[in-house]
């Protein structure tokens, strides 16, 4: 029998027992299914959602009567492993865990960290060749003539032109605007080269226009400061995308990847 | 080869994690000190003037026109993913500011100019769940209705699978595949693409989705949902909550409280079997106010046209007006089941609308109107010579849509293709009046219900009425019409002795054809019974009305069917008029809406059939007079 005492197996196998023993016929506290009040306020403010008005005593009593039945289905569930090889809730899984991923605890970026965002995605800020110009509209081309020969002759331009739903200004217009709103081929017959003069008669879907172009904005990076609310948007979905590949890139590195 | 992945060490903690997503703007920081000096230069600012203009143009206080689309299904829609379409919101989104997307037979869809604005609108009931059904690893592909959805076939295999989930879903066993998780997870994708594709000043989305409910006997009630705001409940009320769209609106009123505003837009009452604007509510009771007051509350606007025909008016119930045979779609929705004419038309409800407020003090049908195209193919309808029609492969060239003969006729001996897509049309947008392109302005002229609809092209439609308008060449027209009268959506009150006048003012779309009419749709209510009449008041090449019968002379356009050229120099850019009415009497409760037509155009179908190189399908219209529709102005009688 001393020598029994002195074997470490009859001591585990005493210890071991004990505890099972213990475990058996202690209360399972922790598994019990609570109806806390953090619970019910939830299952109240659903139906609450959904039904547009607050559940009834006995209406609150047969839906916790139908959540425990749930939550005790759902624990079986996950104890007999029906979660695994569901991509339904593989794939929602995921993308719960890809939305804390990429929930950035910075929700107002710095400035400086903005503007070098910008400069480091300059072409995603760049505008086409655009247009700014007044026009003057006649349905008939002599019309259009008659008129600037009158601006040549010292006529107020303002005074001209016939009426329109066509705007007399446009401002910031690229080609396919201005070709949408005024037919196909309208903006390559505009001349670009000479600025701030009367030009015309120029043949649209509606008649005939004179053009006065004011200004050519060159194909250009948008300045920050107009660009700014939309490089805070990009900032924020790479902030978010970024985020997201250094969380998997971490989860990787603590993972064993076998192929087989 | 295989691959798997096994976790050999412990879960690293998620916060811990975390902590490397803060180093981002440390690693832009490194990134960026590579920049040249001439990047560096390229970003001085401007003067702010110049830049404010160029990120948002100031609002116009006399409204512009803006042009959209309010109806678009991608691969989330149920029925959209078994007719080939793969393509997500994002895509969606991105094809409407000028993106190209591949049609799943093979072509590139494109817009030859960009729209305003846009919403994606996918069936809400079994939102995402076909395209899981599709995916081999998912639980639900194993559901016996899911067999076949991994190898659909052809037009003919996808029509099939479409009336046998279409079916399956009536029965009371639907619920097993009607999976909430899958559906909040497309729903979420919806609502994230149409907040990221927003460009407040330049191209406006809205979080949306269509509510696709029917009456006991597949009367269509379909409506689209459009929420004002960037967030929307967690998954859309559908006809699995209820199929009786009182439930819909309930749903709304309680979203409104909570601070969701949104409205509905009835569509294909075309197909509804009367049941659109049936004058009793679902449980059989005549309307009354209180259903009404929910009625206008919710839904400020309908849908005139869309691919599945034109709802503005049916010839049986307008007998005298000579272009009501446009773009009539016969059967109720996804059957071959005839729809009846009577409660299924706009201009039918606005009348019995005017004539329950005569009678009895309210108007459940004072709706504005819109076009819209209803594509299920995540882009658009397509023009009449670029026609995509809205079903993916089961309508994709003209053979399957019944506009070219097959390679061989069927057994009985027809010549065409069995199929009811040869009664859908190339149609329609959404135009509205607004201050400027963002989802406030645009959503407040939905609810002010200054809105028009168009069969396709970008015809732009003024609409004025009042006692104190300017002239006709007034440069300052419009800021003064609206100061001294009111527009379309509006009521006028209406003053003891002569008519108010009217200013209409149409603009062709520079890319399609010239105008040849503008027309003023009046209806009424006399001695208790609702009238109508369609009244020219504005003729190309100057013509005058006929005042004996209300019609401009024909001016004489013709379309040369050999390849559909159209004659030069007939038609107008722009018409304008101002009108009064000779019949008006201000005791009588009226509305009064515009239409204006282009010349004839070359229908789809002999775009179809020239390209075909056969000859156009003798029951089919060959051309067609494209148009575009104004909301009302409702006369409120003096007494």
């Amino acid at each position: 029998m001393r020598t029994l005492y002195r074997q470490p197996l009859v001591w585990f196998l005493c210890i071991s027992g004990a505890l099972f023993l213990a475990d058996a016929y202690s209360p399972k506290s922790n598994d019990a299914i609570v109806v806390t009040p953090a619970v019910r306020e939830r299952i109240s403010l659903l139906w609450e959602t959904q039904m547009g008005s607050v559940p009834s005593a006995s209406e609150l009593d047969s839906l916790i009567t139908a959540w425990i039945e749930e939550e005790a289905l759902y624990r079986e569930a996950l104890r007999l492993g029906l979660e695994r090889e569901d991509s339904i809730i593989r794939r929602r899984l995921v993308q719960k865990l890809n939305f804390i991923a990429e929930s950035d605890p910075i929700t107002e970026p710095e400035e400086a960290s903005l503007l070098e965002f910008y400069e480091l995605h300059l072409s995603d800020y760049s505008l086409p060749e655009r247009l700014t110009f007044r026009q003057l509209y006649f349905r008939k081309e002599e019309s259009a003539i008659a008129a600037l020969d009158a601006i040549q002759s010292g006529i107020d331009a303002s005074t001209l032109g016939e009426s329109t739903m066509l705007n007399r200004n446009y401002a910031y217009r690229s080609a396919l605007d201005i070709n949408s709103n005024f037919g196909m081929d309208f903006a390559s017959q505009l001349d670009t080269e000479h600025l701030k003069l009367w030009q015309g008669p120029i043949k649209s879907s509606f008649g005939y226009h004179l053009i006065f172009i004011s200004a050519l904005e060159p194909e250009q990076t948008t300045p920050f400061v107009a660009a700014r609310d939309k490089v805070i948007s990009d900032y924020q979905l790479a902030s978010k995308t970024l985020a997201r590949q250094r969380y998997v890139e971490t989860l990787l590195q603590n993972t064993e990847i076998r192929i087989e | 080869m295989k691959r798997s992945i096994t976790a050999t060490s412990r879960f690293p903690s998620i916060v811990r994690l975390l902590t490397a997503s803060v180093a981002l703007s440390t690693l832009l920081s490194a990134c960026s000190e590579q920049d040249t000096p001439e990047q560096q230069a390229m970003v001085t600012p401007e003067p702010m003037e110049m830049t404010s203009t160029q990120s948002m143009p100031t609002a116009n206080p006399d409204r512009n026109a803006y042009f959209g689309d309010l109806h678009v299904h991608t691969m989330y829609s149920f029925d959209a993913f078994i007719f080939g379409t793969t393509s997500s919101p994002d895509d969606a989104y991105e094809f409407a500011k000028g993106g190209t997307i591949v049609h799943p037979a093979g072509f590139d869809m494109k817009l030859d100019r960009p729209l305003d604005f846009y919403a994606v609108t996918d069936h809400a009931f079994y939102i995402g769940v076909l395209r899981e059904m599709a995916n081999p690893d998912s639980e639900i592909s194993k559901h016996e209705i899911a067999e076949g959805m991994t190898t659909l076939g052809d037009a003919a295999d996808r029509g099939r699978k479409f009336y046998e989930i279409f079916d399956f879903m009536q029965t009371d066993r639907a619920p097993e595949i009607n999976d909430p998780e899958i559906r909040k997870s497309a729903w979420e994708d919806i609502k994230a693409a149409a907040n990221r594709h927003y460009d407040p000043g330049n191209f406006t989305t809205f979080l949306a989705y269509e509510y696709t409910t029917s009456d006991r006997d597949q009367g269509n009630l379909h409506r689209n949902v459009i929420f004002r705001g960037d967030t929307a409940p967690e998954l859309p009320f559908s006809r699995i909550d209820s199929q009786n769209p009182e439930d819909l609106w309930k749903w709304m009123d309680s979203n409104r409280e909570q601070g969701f505003e949104s409205l509905a837009v009835p569509h294909n009452s075309n197909g509804s079997n009367g049941s659109m604007f049936a004058l009793v509510d679902w449980a059989g009771n005549p309307l009354d106010s209180a259903y009404s007051e929910q009625r206008m509350r919710n839904e400020p606007l309908v849908e005139i046209t869309q691919v599945k025909g034109t709802s503005d008016t049916h010839p049986a119930l307008s007998p005298n007006d000579e272009w009501s045979e446009f773009e009539i779609m016969k059967l109720r929705i996804a059957s071959r089941l005839p729809s009846q004419p009577d409660g299924s038309y706009v201009r039918q409800a606005l009348m019995n609308g005017v004539a329950l407020q005569d009678q009895k003090g309210f108007n459940p049908f004072k709706f504005g109107v819109i076009g819209s195209s209803d594509t299920h193919n995540a882009t658009y309808a397509g023009d009449e010579d670029n026609y995509w029609s809205k079903v993916g492969l089961r309508d994709s060239d003209g053979v399957l849509r019944g506009s070219v003969p097959l390679d061989e006729p069927r057994e009985n001996g027809e010549a065409y293709a069995d199929t009811y897509f040869n009664q859908w049309g190339a149609a329609g947008l959404a135009g509205v009046w607004a201050e400027e392109n963002t989802r406030e302005s645009i959503y407040d002229s939905f609810r002010r219900k200054e809105t028009f609809g168009t069969s396709g092209p970008r015809m732009k439609v003024r609409f004025f009425a009042g006692y104190d308008l300017p002239e006709l060449d007034d440069p300052a027209l419009v800021s003064k019409a609206y100061a001294g009268g009111v527009t379309m959506g509006s009521d006028l009150l209406a003053e003891s002795g002569e008519s108010p006048e009217f200013i209409a003012w149409v603009a062709r779309d520079a890319l399609s054809a010239p105008l040849q009419r503008v027309q003023i749709i009046k209806g009424w209510v006399d001695d208790g019974q609702a009238q109508e009449e369609v009244i020219d008041i504005a003729c190309s090449g100057g013509a005058t009305v006929n005042p004996a019968t209300n019609r401009c002379p024909d001016n004489g356009a013709k379309v040369n069917l050999s390849d559909c050229s159209i004659s030069s120099n007939v038609g107008e850019p722009e018409l304008m008029a101002k009108w009064r009415d000779p019949n008006f009497d201000p005791s009588q409760n009226a509305f009064y809406y515009v239409r204006a037509l282009e010349n004839p155009t070359c229908r789809w179908s002999t775009w179809d059939a020239i390209r075909a190189g056969v000859e156009p399908r003798p029951d089919m219209a060959t051309t067609l007079q494209e148009r575009v529709w104004s909301s009302p102005i409702w006369i409120t009688p003096t007494n």
